[in-house]
């Protein structure tokens, strides 16, 4: 669709000649301009719960890797927490931004059904099944003998290429930019954080990778709000 | 140059504009529709009948459980009429610049 400039259609809308007789019939300019900012209006209603998606997800890894970071000796430098600890609320902050990432999820393109069922439903689907594929291989690598300073070196990285992998498979489904930002820097985060040794790797997750989230959501709400004028 | 008055009336176009946006092959149920627009399920009703009529939207009813459902889409002939009319707009108004020599 051409695009004029906002300025540019209301000066043309107050010049313009009326296509009928009636005078209260709208110029061209004025469809057109009703036409355009409806559909930024139904794009950004959309896509509205996109950065709470990315909030959600960043502060889930922000807090997470560093309660883990938090836990190895050689880790915080401030404050020790017990790893009992670190690892339920590693694993309840997980839990809770898979339920609250579904109900968010499901908001996008809420109402809308059809020929997107199927990939909505198999990029959903292909979260859990990874999931699950990355931990019993670090199951199957503990049982055969992985130290836990290893496997915590292993999980967080599995993890962070694991989401890396599926944000590029959703921005190449939904022709979305901020998802293939985000799944360039998780490749990048999950594969350079074993270098920075064991703690430090979970503090490489947590800046890398829980920093992009939020930086994601802050990006896409400015956008959105951009878009809604 | 003539405007299709199917579509040339500010609630039907805001209908077929939002309608235009759902990709193609996909469906909105009617309370969606009607969200997105901001408008009364009675004027929704009234606009949509005759967008139906002209061939340019179909109605889809299911059910939800009990709760009966309606999905709305633009047919191929909405969508073409949808694209003639925005390139009419956009013609007529890049003629109106020539005239007034402002490009």
């Amino acid at each position: 669709m051409a695009e004029i400039p906002e300025a540019h259609a209301t000066a043309a809308a107050q010049n313009a000649p009326r296509i009928g007789s009636d005078p209260d019939e709208p110029t061209p300019a004025e469809m057109l301009a009703l036409l355009e900012s409806q559909q930024r209006r139904v794009d950004s209603a959309l896509l509205a719960p996109i950065p709470w998606l990315y909030g959600i997800w960043g502060t889930a890894w922000l807090v997470g890797f560093l309660v883990l970071w938090s836990a190895w000796p050689g880790g915080n430098p401030w404050f020790r927490i017990p790893g009992a600890v670190a690892g339920w609320t590693f694993a309840l902050l997980l839990a809770a931004s898979v339920v609250a990432s579904a109900i968010f999820g499901m908001r996008i393109n809420a109402g809308v059904r059809g020929a997107s069922d199927f990939p909505g439903a198999v990029y959903g689907i292909s979260w859990s099944l990874s999931g699950f594929a990355f931990a019993a291989l670090g199951i199957g690598l503990i049982s055969n003998g992985l130290s836990p300073e290893l496997a915590s070196v292993y999980f967080p990285s599995a993890y962070g290429l694991m989401a890396g992998t599926l944000y590029l498979g959703g921005a190449a489904l939904w022709r979305s930019r901020s998802q293939l930002v985000l799944g360039i820097v998780l490749l990048v985060v999950g594969s350079v954080a074993p270098f920075a040794g064991q703690p430090g790797n979970n503090l490489v997750l947590a800046i890398g990778g829980g920093g992009s989230f939020l930086v994601g959501a802050v990006v896409t709400a400015i956008g959105l709000r951009r878009a809604r004028g | 140059m003539e405007l299709d008055p199917v579509i040339h009336a500010a609630a039907r176009l805001r209908m077929t504009a939002t309608l235009a946006r759902i990709p193609v092959g996909d469906r909105i149920s009617f309370p969606r529709l009607q969200e997105l627009l901001d408008m009364t399920a009675g004027n929704l009703s009234t606009h949509l009948r005759k967008l139906e009529d002209a061939g340019y939207v179909e109605v889809y009813k299911t059910h939800s459980g009990r709760t009966p459902v309606t999905y709305l889409a633009l047919t191929t002939t909405g969508r073409r009429a949808f694209e003639d009319y925005t390139q009419a707009l956009t013609s007529l108004l890049d003629g109106q610049d020539g005239q007034d020599g402002q490009r």
